[in-house]
């Protein structure tokens, strides 16, 4: 009786540990292949001809069309920059500066990938088409109510991603990198 | 209560295991992935504009609303294959995925290539064949090289404005995707 309890017990803890961990590495990735910039997340290996066995893995759970690596880099947020998970109930403002690119785009999704802004306007923001600070920072509010500046008005319900894509862009370059200048993410009112 | 803790340790041991096999066995098993969905839009040799993302709709490719695409199958099983043509003086992006959707190769207009986008792809066999001048090809030819047979080389064609998007969508489908002639 003893020996079938521990052979549970091993069996528990290793199908746990396993399909657990591999979970993990392959949504959250932190400790795996993914890098954290603040609230953002991105496989900075997804874009190589050669990729990490977890970056790998995460292209075949996650069926997208990668940017390739000279195409540029694509960041999403789950949580605003307090750690709270972005919901559509709730008003944002992504605030700052966004590293060097040709150009890039932020746009609104569901978990699954599709465009939540409302129909009758943009599916998201596109850097040449937004006013800026002088500085060149950026105020973006996204939310169900009107907002100053740079608007974008999203509908339904639930949680939501953010989805930055920085095309032809220097981050993660190695030289002169910057990496660390990435916009906030700021609940404004639920 | 030694056992057990030797029990638990194993248990441990077994998890690494598993999960070291999911993660390495994964790409190969999966039915998702950008190949299965690329190939379902379409035959060999022929440039397939994407529909752009509708509001709410499914996006299985994750693809950006901001940025029209075309896709092009080739099969290079017979002959190398190339996609060719000219785009709309705006930013534009090429990359080459082979079947597991890992990126082989990649450029954007910045790179010095401007409106003219000339790409071949050439599997081992070809490649090594072009290396020794047994193939000829077109002089400014881009030349890539794929591990498989099966390859799609995307296109990426940013408008600067959403009322241009149909002019340059009927651009991008005016690429030429096809088998290089031997």
């Amino acid at each position: 009786m003893r020996f079938l309890l521990n052979l549970v017990l091993m069996l528990t803890v290793a199908l746990a540990l396993g399909f657990g961990l591999s979970w993990y590495a392959l949504t959250d990735g932190r400790l795996f292949g993914a890098a954290q910039i603040g609230p953002w997340t991105a496989w900075t290996r997804a874009g190589s001809p050669n990729p990490d066995p977890y970056t790998r893995a995460y292209l075949a759970r996650n069926g997208a069309l990668q940017l390739g690596q000279s195409e540029g880099v694509q960041f999403f947020a789950t949580n605003d920059s307090d750690g709270a998970p972005l919901n559509r109930t709730c008003r944002y403002r992504i605030d700052g500066l966004t590293p060097t690119a040709t150009f890039w785009t932020l746009v609104p999704t569901t978990p699954d990938g599709a465009a939540i802004a409302k129909s009758d306007g943009p599916a998201g923001f596109e850097s040449n088409r937004i006013s800026r600070a002088g500085d060149g920072s950026i105020q973006l509010y996204i939310g169900k109510s009107l907002s100053p500046l740079n608007w974008l008005e999203i509908g339904g319900d639930g949680p939501f991603w953010l989805v930055l894509t920085l095309y032809d862009t220097t981050v993660f370059s190695g030289a002169g990198t910057d990496k660390d200048t990435m916009p906030s993410i700021i609940t404004e009112g639920c | 209560m030694i056992r057990t803790f030797f029990y638990l340790v194993a248990g441990l041991l077994l998890g690494l295991v598993i999960h070291l096999v999911v993660i390495l066995t994964l790409p190969s098993l999966a039915s998702n992935n950008v190949a299965t969905k690329l190939s379902a839009l379409g035959q060999v040799n022929r440039t397939v504009v994407l529909d752009d993302v509708a509001r709410g709709a499914d996006n299985p490719l994750r693809l950006d609303p901001e940025v029209a695409y075309a896709v092009c199958r080739l099969d290079l099983t017979n002959a190398p294959g190339e996609l060719a043509g000219t785009l709309p003086l705006a930013y534009w992006s090429v990359a080459v995925y082979d079947r597991s959707g890992t990126v082989l190769y990649s450029a954007t207009n910045r790179d010095g290539i401007g409106q003219t986008l000339d790409i071949g792809v050439f599997d081992p066999a070809q490649t090594r064949l072009l290396a020794e001048q047994k193939i000829d090809v077109a002089e400014g030819l881009l030349i890539v090289e794929s591990r498989g047979d099966e390859v799609y080389v995307v296109v990426r064609l940013a408008p600067a404005h959403q009322v241009m998007r149909e002019r340059y969508k009927e651009q991008l489908a005016k690429l030429g995707c096809r088998n290089i002639k031997l």
